[in-house]
């Protein structure tokens, strides 16, 4: 579809910079709009739904990691407030598994039972549904609750799972793995041999990222309740996706989609961690039909840490060639991802492995690639995407192997980069797996870094020894953050849910404020704000005025919700055009009301008028007309009125590319492995921004979360599959004391295929801080021997890492070959 | 998460708790400030049967200076915060109001009582691993009347101590630091807040004849090396006293405790032994 | 059951709870005060810190039933408080909140902070902050607000006295 609005074309980043910063519309600070209700403490989040007659849900959930179920006992005296699979499917129609397919050749497909029937596969799989009337009355009926299991063994690392598996997750396939692939790009057979052989410098390294939980503030929570009059299921849930929960619910379920109403009401933080169909909603979902009551589950801390879903846990084994400066030629790369037990509604199992393959080259240029990826499954809980999905560890890969290569040729680091980074006047460019670069100075991002973090200042006190006997470190990588991905990129994935054309529905109240409803969900990102600072763009509509409908299937366009930071990019441009479309309808009463031509009627700044000058009314004065003095409107006026749905598919869907450099300088202690950021410089360009500050949020937040995977967070198992973090003090968050404030600076080079020129970049800050301080690190020990290639950087491994250079230039951690340990 | 079922007591005396605490018939526990046992009650890891609220009883809020000895008699349910802001008479040139400071966070500070953390007696805290370094000793009553135990032998393994069951710890008794006395006390923690991983104490004090150090967060009770008074009192200097707690005694100490098979460990409480020993010496 | 009397924002209450009920969920449950989140119930994150006899504490790891006789002040119980104004706004000024689920507990925190120790440091700040878990902000903004309330208030954050301390005696 083509766009009603031009492309912006004024952005160019000096052109901006010279313009005065607007005040409410695209590219002003706004503050948020969001903000009164929350610091008030009025934030609706789904713990705070009370309906009546409600009743409380916990679960009985499987203490071991892999087994085959015997028998569920219920307690005595309770058997009508425990449910088990048998009950729920011996309704009618009866409750389904969830299945969840990847299109690609070789997939296996899994069947997640919402609660489990013959096997568990995980530790805290669901086994029965208990319901009481409070929260801890119904833990106490769950704690009665016994099942006898036949322990199997326990799947719990993924290289020995694809290798040598000690039994098999699921027995019908014969191995462990959900679907192989290979991304094959530039010369192969024989020339790519020729390359390998004639390369001056070849690093090959074996590098692991380690399983993580997302933890959001808030967990996961759902209230539901069956509508008699509309003959229709309500659930609130903390999601981010609310009607692809839809879609799930009524798939397992067995009911149309149009009897199931899904609200996402205020929603603590997502991170991906609520962008899935949980077995949880689809319990309740029965629950609360079979027992016609209203009921509640609100995840604990504990079922977020062992029971519900993790992420990001890759092995690479990679081998870059590169030429005697560094430039990158080739890299051929094994990757395995541990999916978990299950593949994961809507993303499924593969869509890890698939950004692996595709993303791995990173914004570089080179001559040669290969990357063969498995999806593995494990008795663990299975995987999601988290803000940044797989390019958190592609990044750590591909960024650790270009400052290995470097050392290797003996130049600085950013020299090796600045030889293989696609160029400035290339853009926009497809590069070796046929990714299309939008725009973009992926040099200067580094460049710029480079200058900000003062490289010469940092070599010269890494010659002087450090007072406290620490060793410092200088560090950065770079990295392209594609986003808002299209039709063809999730097609090509083989991902079952592929997003098309957003919508934005958008309706002029009669006392001519505005409502915009999207499919989308904003839950942190501040879409109430920016969407209303679009609308202000096109309208003139003050900010304050507009009303932003979102996270309700009952009331908003369909969505495949906020995901992949592409909410400003499709609501952002859905929103323009039903913005633009309204400008056409208040035109055309205006016109009629006038009585000029069309060509007479501007809109600016709220209010209608004609070019003489003879008519002008506010927005607030042309609604009352329409909606309310019909008997002023002379005929021929479009009855369609002050409602208007505007549709937007970017004009080249294949995402827009946000990017950056971090920069970090740290300081390891020999003494206790402990590394601190001493500063932290990110280089950032994502286009126009539509609100600095929300921008400049979504970096902090991010970059916060990145240090997290760098140095702190682990989910950890031991060999029986049994979860060693069940609560915040195993599981550690960075706080205040772990982030530092890094400094920001903006390149804006807008996307030539988006409305305002805006570039997705909610996740970009996650993505970059693990190859940067790995870097950094590295760098304080080479004058030890010592190099890390497993995150989190722990002080143990650390530890380890300067202890293995000691004992004989073992490179690397001892655990990365395991990497359960630490 | 929520906790199980308990019942719960409030004591407003002493004798009060000591009697309900006699109740054999059901588990029962003291409860004070709550801040470690709330969170095992409601992982429902502990399954205590009967609390009994010790917080308010008013004499083991109190803290003062016992002028027959000059001992620093601190009740238990002496809150971390009122140690950390100054409250309460110093008789440790800062060292009680340092530890307290870096216990947990304010919010757990200030309602988590001094007795409660030691009662709880986790081997990674820091009041069971300051106390053995102060040489202080713990006030407790029973139905057999008022006892001392002395704080280097009142833990006796993880999470355990030689409380009788039905013993309230009341107090601890801190013996007031000589003039010239000089301490060191580091923790190595992921973040603030933490529990640690590795605790080093260090007291010099030439006059009282005590040299101590002490490692803590080990797998039970803290690890305490005690210089002989006479030596002490003949060293030179504070150097001179430190001087004997060489890497290769340390690490003796250490593998005695059974931390020697994780290198990693063994590595971090031999660093805050040695980081203790300068900041003392500093 | 047992009654229990306390005082919660300025108002006397006189309730029945159970023994195992903790003071968040009395709050949420029982007064329908539903400001005060929860985030972990086990004392680490600090969503639920309200105030108990004017200090700040985990409602989460307290029992209602040991509250008797307290007095209790939650995220709704500010409405006539100067710092707590001047702190709301500049978290607004400093996008110090995004998701808003921390945000209630993180300005009890704040206020605790600029009202116990004003014109301290920023690493000074960063530690007090850190029973309080923010999963959106990067605390950028949090750390911003509370020093611009302190500038405002005539107590400007001082600077850093990190590097004046031979070893941190926490660690990073």
């Amino acid at each position: 579809m083509t766009p009603i609005l031009p492309a912006y074309s004024l952005m160019d980043h000096d052109i901006a910079r010279a313009r005065p910063l607007p005040t409410t519309g695209v590219g002003a600070s706004l503050q948020r709009k969001e903000d009164r209700r929350f610091l008030a403490g009025e934030g609706e989040f789904v713990g705070n739904i009370k309906l009546p007659g409600m009743l409380h849900v916990a679960f009985a959930r499987s203490a071991v990691a892999h087994g085959r179920i015997l028998a569920v006992h219920k307690p005595a005296g309770f058997e009508d407030a425990v449910f088990t699979m048998a009950d729920l499917e011996a309704g009618s129609p009866p409750v389904g598994p969830i299945r969840v397919l990847s299109s690609l050749p070789g997939f296996k497909p899994s069947s997640q039972w919402p609660l489990a029937r013959d096997k568990v596969r995980q530790v805290g799989e669901p086994i029965a549904m208990c319901v009481a009337a409070s929260r801890a009355e119904a833990e106490d009926i769950a704690d009665a609750v016994v099942a006898d299991i036949e322990d199997l063994p326990a799947v719990v690392d993924m290289l020995e799972a694809r290798d040598a598996p000690p039994a098999l997750v699921h027995e019908e396939w014969g191995d462990n793995i959900f679907l192989e692939t290979l991304v094959e790009g530039g010369l192969k057979g024989d020339a790519f041999e020729a390359l390998k052989r004639g390369a001056a410098v070849k690093v090959h390294r074996r590098l692991r990222t380690a399983r993580q939980s997302m933890a959001p503030m808030e967990g996961r929570g759902v209230v539901c309740s069956w509508n008699t009059r509309l003959d229709q299921l309500e659930m609130h849930t903390a999601a981010q996706m609310p009607h692809i929960n839809r879609a799930g619910l009524s798939e397992t379920l067995g009911i149309d989609q149009a009897s199931i109403r899904v609200i996402a009401p205020d929603v603590g933080g997502g991170f991906g961690y609520k962008g899935i169909l949980l077995p949880e909603e689809i319990c309740l979902a029965w629950l609360t039909r079979h027992i016609g009551r209203p009921v509640k589950w609100i995840e604990d801390r504990r079922e977020q840490l062992i029971a519900n879903t993790n992420c990001r846990e890759h092995h690479y084994d990679i081998t870059v060639y590169a030429d005697a400066r560094g430039r990158l030629l080739a890299i051929d790369c094994d990757s395995v991802i541990d999916s978990g037990a299950y593949s994961s509604y809507p993303f499924s199992a593969c869509l890890e492995a698939a950004q692996v393959g595709s993303i791995l080259p990173g914004p570089y240029k080179m001559e040669a690639f290969r990357c063969r990826t498995w999806s593995v499954s494990t008795n663990k809980p299975p995987i999601l995407p988290y803000r940044g999905v797989a390019r958190a560890g592609v990044c750590f890969a591909i960024e650790t192997m270009v400052d290995a290569a470097a050392r290797a040729a003996g130049v600085e680091p950013h020299e090796a980069r600045l030889a293989s980074l696609i160029e400035a006047d290339e853009m926009p460019y497809d590069n070796i797996t046929r990714k299309h670069f939008d725009s973009g100075d992926y040099p200067e991002a580094i460049r710029r870094a480079m200058q900000a973090i003062d490289l010469p200042r940092w070599r010269a006190r890494q010659g002087a020894a450090e007072p406290d006997g620490r060793l410092i470190g200088v560090g950065h990588a770079v990295f392209c953050e594609q986003a808002a991905h299209g039709t063809s990129v999730y097609y090509g994935w083989g991902i079952p849910m592929v997003p098309g054309h957003e919508q934005c529905g958008a309706r002029m109240t009669p006392d001519g404020r505005l409502e915009l409803r999207i499919g989308a969900q904003s839950h942190g990102q501040s879409l109430e704000t920016t969407l209303a600072q679009v609308a202000n763009e096109i309208l003139g509509i003050d900010p304050d005025h507009v009303r932003l409908v979102h996270g309700d299937t009952g009331m908003t366009p369909y969505s495949t919700g906020t995901w992949g930071s592409r909410s400003m990019v499709m609501s952002g441009g859905a929103v323009a055009e039903a913005c633009a479309l309204m400008v056409e309808r208040v035109r055309d009463i205006a016109a009629h009301l006038f009585q000029v031509p069309l060509d007479q009627v501007m809109l600016a700044q709220g209010r209608v008028s004609d070019r003489a000058g003879g008519h002008s009314l506010t927005l607030a004065e042309l609604a009352h007309v329409w909606y309310r003095q019909p008997q002023r409107l002379p005929p021929g006026v479009n009855p369609a009125g002050l409602e208007v749905i505007g549709g937007y598919k970017a004009r080249v869907d294949t995402g827009t590319f946000s990017y950056a450099c971090h920069a970090v300088a740290v300081a390891v202690d020999p003494g206790t492995g402990a590394v601190e950021l001493l500063d932290y410089v990110i280089v950032e360009d994502a286009g126009t921004l539509v609100n600095p500050m929300v921008v400049d949020g979504q970096i902090y937040g991010g970059t916060a979360q990145g240090i997290g995977t760098a140095l702190f967070e682990e989910m950890r198992y031991d060999s029986q599959g049994q979860p060693l973090a069940s609560t915040l003090a195993d599981y550690m968050l960075p706080g205040a004391t772990e982030v530092p404030a890094p400094r920001i600076i903006h390149m804006e080079t807008p996307s030539p295929y988006t409305t305002f020129g805006q570039k997705g970049m909610g996740e970009g800050g996650a993505i970059a801080p693990g190859a940067a301080i790995a870097n950094a690190v590295n760098d304080a020990l080479r004058p030890l021997g010592a190099e890390l290639t497993e995150l989190p950087m722990s002080p143990r491994r650390v530890m380890a890492a300067i202890a293995a250079s000691r004992a004989g230039g073992v490179i690397g951690s001892p655990h990365a070959a395991k990497g359960q340990a630490a | 998460m929520k906790a199980p079922v308990f019942d719960f007591t409030r004591a407003l005396s002493v004798a009060d708790a000591v009697a309900l605490l006699a109740d054999t018939a059901r588990f029962t526990k003291p409860l004070a400030g709550g801040q470690s046992l709330g969170p095992m009650l409601n992982l429902r890891v502990a399954f205590p049967e009967h609390l009994i609220g010790v917080r308010q009883i008013e004499s083991l809020r109190q803290a003062f200076i016992d002028p027959a000895n000059g001992d620093l008699v601190l009740g238990a349910a002496v809150p971390h915060a009122q140690i950390e802001d100054g409250l309460i008479p110093d008789v440790t040139q800062g060292l009680l109001a340092h530890v307290a400071a870096n216990i947990a966070y304010r919010a757990v500070r200030n309602r988590g009582t001094v007795g409660g953390s030691l009662a709880h007696a986790d081997p990674a805290a820091d009041w069971v691993n300051t106390m053995p370094l102060l040489g202080a000793r713990m006030v407790a009553v029973g139905l057999a009347g008022e006892r001392e135990i002395d704080a280097r032998t009142f833990m006796t393994g993880p999470f355990t101590t030689a409380l009788d069951e039905h013993e309230l710890l009341v107090a601890v008794r801190v013996p007031a630091l000589g003039k010239n006395a000089r301490w060191g006390y580091v923790k190595f923690c992921r973040k603030p807040g933490e529990f640690a991983e590795a605790v080093g104490g260090v007291l010099i004090d030439r006059a009282r004849g005590i040299g101590r150090l002490v490692m803590g967060a080990t797998d039970g009770a803290p690890i305490v090396l005690e210089e002989s008074a006479e030596r002490v009192r003949a060293a030179s200097s504070d150097s001179a006293v430190a001087a004997h707690w060489t890497d290769a005694r340390l690490s003796a100490a250490i593998d005695a405790a059974g931390i020697g098979h994780d290198p990693y460990s063994a590595q971090l409480h031999l660093t805050m032994a040695r980081r203790a020993i300068a900041v003392a010496l500093a | 059951m047992t009654t229990i009397r306390l005082t919660v924002n300025g108002r006397a209450i006189e309730a029945d709870v159970q023994p195992r009920t903790h003071l968040a969920d009395f709050l949420r449950e029982q007064q329908l005060l539903t400001g005060t989140n929860l985030g972990c119930e086990h004392g680490v994150c600090g969503a639920c810190t309200l105030e108990i006899d004017g200090a700040p504490a985990r409602s989460c790891i307290t029992y209602a039933i040991d509250c008797d006789g307290a007095s209790v002040r939650t995220i709704e119980g500010f409405g006539g408080d100067a710092p707590m104004a001047a702190l709301r706004a500049a978290f607004s000024a400093e996008h110090a909140l995004q998701c808003g689920y921390c945000t209630p507990g993180m300005l009890v925190t704040a206020r605790d902070i600029v009202i116990r120790l004003p014109g301290v440091p920023e690493d000074r700040i960063r530690k007090e902050l850190s029973g309080n878990l923010c999963r959106c902000t990067g605390y950028a903004g949090i750390v911003r607000a509370i020093r611009a309330v302190m500038a405002q208030s005539g107590t400007p954050s001082g600077p850093s006295l990190a590097s004046t301390e031979p070893f941190a005696s926490t660690a990073p």
